[in-house]
């Protein structure tokens, strides 16, 4: 077991290394013709590609025996969903213990892992998502430069992604964390045009901030709780209402809490939670494509796991956490619909959809939370929201798979993102239409389609807590969370209608898209049908899983729906196109990295800076002003002559014998050179080196009677001790 | 066999100052490198062969006060750490030193220099550590001065006064630790006699103060740090990763010494002295990080850095608590490792471009590969992301502040620490962002590789190995920290 979960996480660092070495061009100095050159380096690009699917492919086999050998798979039928989410609490506790391996002494604590439901789930997801994105990356990076640096950090971040979702303290995930945010800056920056560097800076400052807060975050909570573990028994919250060890002496809860905010910020940044999802939708569209799915699919997931974690162990059962998420989801859902909706760039609406989707997941968890915090745990209203959830976290990384690289097939193509340059594109290329559709009736909650199950869940989640709590911004809650709903459905079918049945303005080119017919390889092709085809499989098996098909459910759906449908026809047809094109309303200024983050961040380093430049010098300052005070230099008593006796003596000499010379034997090119002159130069030169020697000699001079007078001092209360 | 180790590079040392020039470049190099490492393997035998309890008393200088040599756990911890850096930094001297002029002189320093180091580690009391320290103050002079431009002339002469000016302190701590102290011998726990420090511990408190600001001149501690950016980018790279890798560093061990063995952690817990020398601390790291920040020159900025990392370290000592200790301990041999490191990666990169200035270095990375990744995983150790070294030490000394318990600045004190890192992130990065990635336009144009020699390389590589494989596997230096801690704390806390 010990040895199989370090193999899953070791493994795909030792396929990246080995990656590497096989791609790299082994450019023998035989072969200086370039054709050779070529041949050479598309040997070696084989060779690297079929590395690099043998490591995730190995790695995906690696997971599934893990998977097996913990019996995960046969709980998918025993409790259904809540299966997946007993390290959460709740019924699925029942199902099972995890077995958590140690891997002790390393980087001055111990790491363990554990693989219980949803730690399983996750590896898995990850492992799926990297073959598919890595599959697709052998078409789709096939012109870009520097493939060696992009797979070698590919696999990189797969090791360090499986092993964040193992991972079974804090600790742990941190370090693998950290790794993650570094390998996968790459990515970002990958084609190293100038609005990607910026996007890339943009992405490594977030995560450097919040690594930064989540350290803080975690040191302070461990030293109050003494244990960052994450798995095993759940011994209710740290702070819950219902005793827990909040009953215990002598942990703070202010700095618990604090702790709990810290790292919020951490794992809400990496999630993509409103405000610090500025990174998302810079940082997609400059991405290759696999790799934005794999951003948006599998990294933003990390932050949800640890919001999760933060939640529902480390302050279940309390109110207010619970809150705190609830309002955060509320927020992120709506913001990022509305950004995605103004958007006319295909992956820019993606991602904002994105930070829409994260904003679902954090509403069910911020649910769970809240139901967290009443005596019965196990509500129905609490697995509800929590297995929603799950399953949409699950639902939102598989259909982002799929839209990314629908969007990056078009990329590949056209090499444009906008939506009027790329309008119509999709006509006529029925494969490339089922697969987005797919994708966009999976988002958009149709019933058959997989997040219809999950949104259904999350609602009836809210509604369960309104049952139990009457309160009108639970309404409200509930009406938004319908609105975003409807929200999706507009820009998807925005999206949708623009690529595949609008023809685009320029007729010319509407007869070259019409006409290309090879837009993708066959490989490619399988992959996403296979990605694609799992949506509504997904989303059948857990409808009747989760029995969402009644109803209620089927309403809510329908609601949302109609109101993407009243959207779509008014306000984007009808303000958010101009002259038949889509618009750019939302203007590029407003954006709250530009206008905020930035002057804000450098208004800080300029105070102190200046604070710190002012320390710096203070020591200089001191002697410079002794210097023009006390020990001012006396004031010359008449200007300098030039040069010395010396120099006039010989300098004059000189000088005569070049006027003998310029009227003798150098008439035609007479020498100009004043010797008398030059050397009183050189003398001066040399004087000045001796001043400054010794005008820095009175300085150490200074200091060094400070030194004699402590010791003078020690002397005269030698001499006062002994009279 | 403590004086074979010293005496073997001092007289060799002595002897490439005094003796013959040399015809063959190739031969000196050998000398040296056979020296070098001859000394380095003379203080490995020390190491193992010489028991904690012995101490060799040399001779007396006057009655009750001898020249005395004693190992204990940091003094083995010290001596390892400079014979790492001191052979890594050597090797990489054959190679880098082979376009500076007078190198004879600059070997004969070096190892002279290596001799005093020692010394200083093994130093069994306050006397012979002043003697010893008084010495490395003179004779690392000499490396900072070796290019003779006015610039380093200045610089030097800056360096030295800053450094007498400290001694001085510490002298006339000296002083008075002779009258109110039972010995002057490094004891654990403090030699303060009781009854004669009976109503004036405020005076010895500010003599305790006085000590920590003298020594704290090498250390490159707020407000006596200013001789440190001025005088370490002067000197030749090799020099400065020595400099900045463990020269700083006898201040901390002086510090160490002062606060855990003559004073006694107890003594000086929870008063003003303590306070005003956290601020002082606090004050420090921020500010060396941010003129790094603010800084173009690369070497300058590294040193600003050092300034900034050295004061983490003291910050775990000053924190007078297991769990801070271990950090600190653990980051002297990090940054020694790192800084030395860096410097030698600063000094290739001078060596093959001639470029010195940050943004000059755009695309450095297409030329020199290796070099790069080894000061990208230099850089990441030195912000603290795990797995490497930096971390862990970053890990216990925030760890270790915040346990301690001590108002405002248990907070505080890991807050800087990370705004500190911040801007470490800020300061080092940029250099393997554009090295790595200058763009677009520059990608198109192949840049022709031209990594450094390879005696060049190796230090660099191996160091940061090191850097790696401590950063995963600390455990060895951990206990090995543990067990000074054992004999320094009453409550030894785990973890």
């Amino acid at each position: 077991m010990k040895d199989y979960i370090l193999l899953a996480l070791l493994w795909p660092f030792a396929g990246a290394v080995l990656t590497w070495f096989v791609g790299r061009p082994w450019k023998s100095k035989a072969s200086e013709e370039q054709k050779q050159d070529k041949a050479v380096e598309i040997k070696a690009d084989v060779c690297r590609n079929i590395f690099a699917a043998a490591t995730v492919l190995v790695e995906l086999l690696i997971v599934l025996g893990l998977w097996f050998s913990n019996g995960l798979a046969d709980r998918l039928g025993l409790t259904g969903l809540s299966g997946f989410a007993e390290i959460f609490g709740g019924e699925g506790q029942k199902a099972g213990k995890a077995v958590i391996v140690y891997w002790q002494h390393v980087c001055g604590m111990e790491l363990s892992f554990a693989v219980d439901g949803f730690r399983g789930l996750y590896a898995l997801i990850t492992a799926f998502m990297w073959v598919i994105s890595t599959l697709f990356s052998f078409e789709y990076m096939a012109h870009y430069k520097n493939k060696n640096r992009y797979y070698f950090f590919l696999l990189l971040t797969l090791g360090a992604t499986v092993g964040i979702f193992l991972s079974a303290d804090f600790f742990t995930m941190f370090v693998f964390f950290e790794i993650m945010s570094m390998a996968s800056y790459v990515w970002v920056a990958q084609d190293e045009k100038k609005e990607s560097l910026r996007a890339a800076e943009t992405y490594l400052g977030i995560a450097v901030i919040g690594g930064l807060c989540i350290l803080m975050g975690m040191m302070l909570l461990f030293n109050e709780v003494g244990s960052l573990s994450t798995a095993g028994e759940i011994g209710g919250g740290l702070l819950g209402v219902s005793g827990g060890a909040s009953a215990q002496s002598g942990i703070q809860r202010g700095r618990v809490l604090a702790a709990g905010i810290l790292m919020l910020v951490g794992f809400g940044a990496k999630a993509g939670a409103v405000p610090l999802h500025i990174w998302l939708p810079k940082a997609h569209p400059v991405a290759p494509a696999p790799a934005s799915a794999l951003l948006s699919g599998v990294l933003t997931k990390t932050g949800v796991f640890g919001t999760m974690l933060l939640t529902l162990r480390v302050f279940f059962g309390n109110y207010n956490f619970g809150l705190l998420i609830f309002g955060l989801g509320i927020l992120t859902m709506v913001t990022g619909a509305v950004l995605a909706l103004f958007s006319v760039d295909l992956k820019r609406t993606l991602a904002c959809s994105s930070v829409s989707q994260i904003g679902f997941i954090f509403t069910g968890v911020g649910t769970a939370g809240l139901f967290s915090g009443s005596e019965s745990v196990a509500e129905e209203g609490y697995i509800m929201s929590l297995s929603g959830g799950i399953l949409h976290m699950v639902n939102h990384s598989l259909i982002k798979l799929v839209l990314f690289c629908a969007a990056g097939v078009v990329f590949m193509n056209l090499h444009q993102l906008n939506l009027n340059e790329i309008r119509g594109f999709g006509r006529k290329k029925p494969l490339l239409h089922a697969i987005f559709l797919a994708g966009a009736l999976g988002i958009a909650g149709v019933p058959l389609f997989n997040a219809y199950v999950s949104k259904s869940l999350l609602h009836e989640g809210i509604v369960h807590l309104q049952e139990k709590q009457p309160a009108l911004w639970l309404k409200a809650a509930e009406w938004i969370f319908i609105f975003s709903g409807g929200l999706t459905a507009a820009y998807m079918t925005k999206l949708y209608v623009s690529l595949f049945w609008e023809k685009n303005v320029d007729a010319d080119k509407q007869t070259a898209y019409d006409e290309k017919k090879r837009y993708m390889r066959p490989l490619s092709a399988v992959l996403l049908s296979i990605a694609a085809l799992l949506l509504p499989i997904l989303g059948v098996a857990a409808g009747i899983n989760e029995s969402v098909f009644n109803f209620e459910s089927l309403w809510g759906a329908l609601l949302s729906l109609l109101i993407g449908a009243f959207i779509y026809l008014l306000p984007v047809r009808c303000f958010l196109m101009k002259d038949g094109k889509y618009a750019e309303i939302w203007r590029p200024e407003w954006d709250l990295e530009d206008r905020v983050y930035r002057p804000l961040l450098h208004g800080l380093e300029l105070a102190l800076s200046t604070v710190c430049r002012f320390l710096d010098r203070l020591p200089d300052y001191l002697v410079v002003g002794l210097r023009k005070s006390v020990y001012k230099d006396s004031p010359l008593p008449h200007e300098l002559e030039e040069g010395n006796v010396l120099t006039h003596a010989v300098g004059g000499f000189l000088d005569w014998v070049k006027q003998v010379l310029n009227r003798t034997f150098r008439r035609k090119r007479p020498i100009e050179i004043s010797f008398e002159h030059k050397l009183a130069m050189l003398l001066e030169q040399a004087k000045e080196n001796n001043t400054l020697i010794g005008r820095s000699l009175s300085f150490g001079l200074l200091l060094f009677c400070i030194g004699l007078l402590m010791t003078l001092a020690y002397m005269l209360m030698i001499c006062m001790s002994t009279f | 066999m403590i004086l074979i180790s010293i005496l073997i590079p001092a007289l060799t040392g002595l002897f490439l100052l005094l003796g013959p020039e040399w015809k063959n470049r190739k031969m000196l190099c050998f000398f040296t490198a056979a020296a070098l490492l001859i000394s380095v393997a003379a203080v490995g035998v020390t190491l193992a062969l010489t028991k904690d309890s012995g101490a060799i008393a040399l001779f007396n200088l006057t009655k009750g006060l001898p020249i005395l040599f004693k190992i204990d756990g940091i003094s083995r911890f010290f001596a390892v750490m400079t014979g790492i850096v001191w052979t890594a930094a050597g090797i990489y001297s054959f190679a880098y030193m082979s376009h500076e002029q007078n190198e004879k002189h600059y070997y004969g320093f070096y190892l002279l220099s290596y001799a005093v180091l020692t010394g200083l580690d093994f130093s069994g009391n306050l006397i012979t550590f002043y003697l010893f320290y008084e010495l490395m103050s003179l004779l690392t002079l000499p490396l900072v001065l070796h290019s003779g431009t006015k610039e380093a002339i200045m610089a030097g002469l800056k360096y030295l006064f800053f450094s007498l000016a400290g001694a001085y302190l510490v002298l006339f701590g000296l002083f008075m630790l002779n009258r109110f102290g039972n010995t002057l011998t490094f004891t654990a726990g403090g030699v303060l006699d009781v009854s004669l420090i009976q109503g004036k511990e405020g005076l010895l408190l500010a003599v305790a103060f006085l000590m920590i600001l003298g020594f704290g001149v090498k250390a490159g501690m707020f407000p006596l740090h200013a001789w440190l950016p001025t005088a370490h980018p002067v000197a030749p790279a090799p020099a400065s990763g020595v400099l900045s890798g463990m020269i700083v560093k006898c201040g901390v061990l002086g510090i160490a010494r002062t606060v855990y063995y003559l004073f006694g952690a107890e003594f000086i817990r929870g008063s003003w002295v303590q306070q005003v020398w956290l601020i002082l601390l606090l004050i420090t790291v921020l500010l060396g990080s941010m003129m790094a920040y603010r800084e173009k020159v690369l070497k300058k900025r590294l040193a600003y850095s050092t300034v900034s990392q050295v004061s983490y370290i003291l910050f775990g000592l000053a924190m007078l608590q297991p769990a801070s200790f271990v950090g600190a301990f653990l980051h002297i041999g990090a940054h020694a490792l790192m800084k030395c490191g860096l410097f030698l990666v600063a000094g290739a990169i001078i060596y093959k471009t001639g470029k010195t200035k940050v943004e000059e270095l755009s695309g450095i990375g297409r030329q020199m590969p290796v070099t790069m990744v080894c000061y990208t995983l230099l850089s990441l150790s030195l912000i603290g992301i795990p797995p490497l070294a930096g971390f862990v030490s970053k890990w216990y000394l925030g760890m270790g502040s915040i346990r301690s318990g001590l108002w405002v600045f248990d907070i505080l004190g890991p807050a800087v620490l990370m705004i500190s890192a911040l801007l470490t992130a800020g300061y080092l990065l940029p250099l393997s962002i554009h090295g790595f990635l200058p763009g677009a336009e520059m990608a198109e144009h192949n840049v022709e590789k031209q990594e450094a020699p390879i005696l060049m390389l190796i230090p660099i590589l191996v160091l940061t190995v090191l850097i790696v494989v401590g950063g995963i596997f600390p455990n060895t230096a951990i206990e090995f920290i543990m067990n000074i801690v054992g004999t320094l704390f009453k409550e030894v806390v785990g973890g």
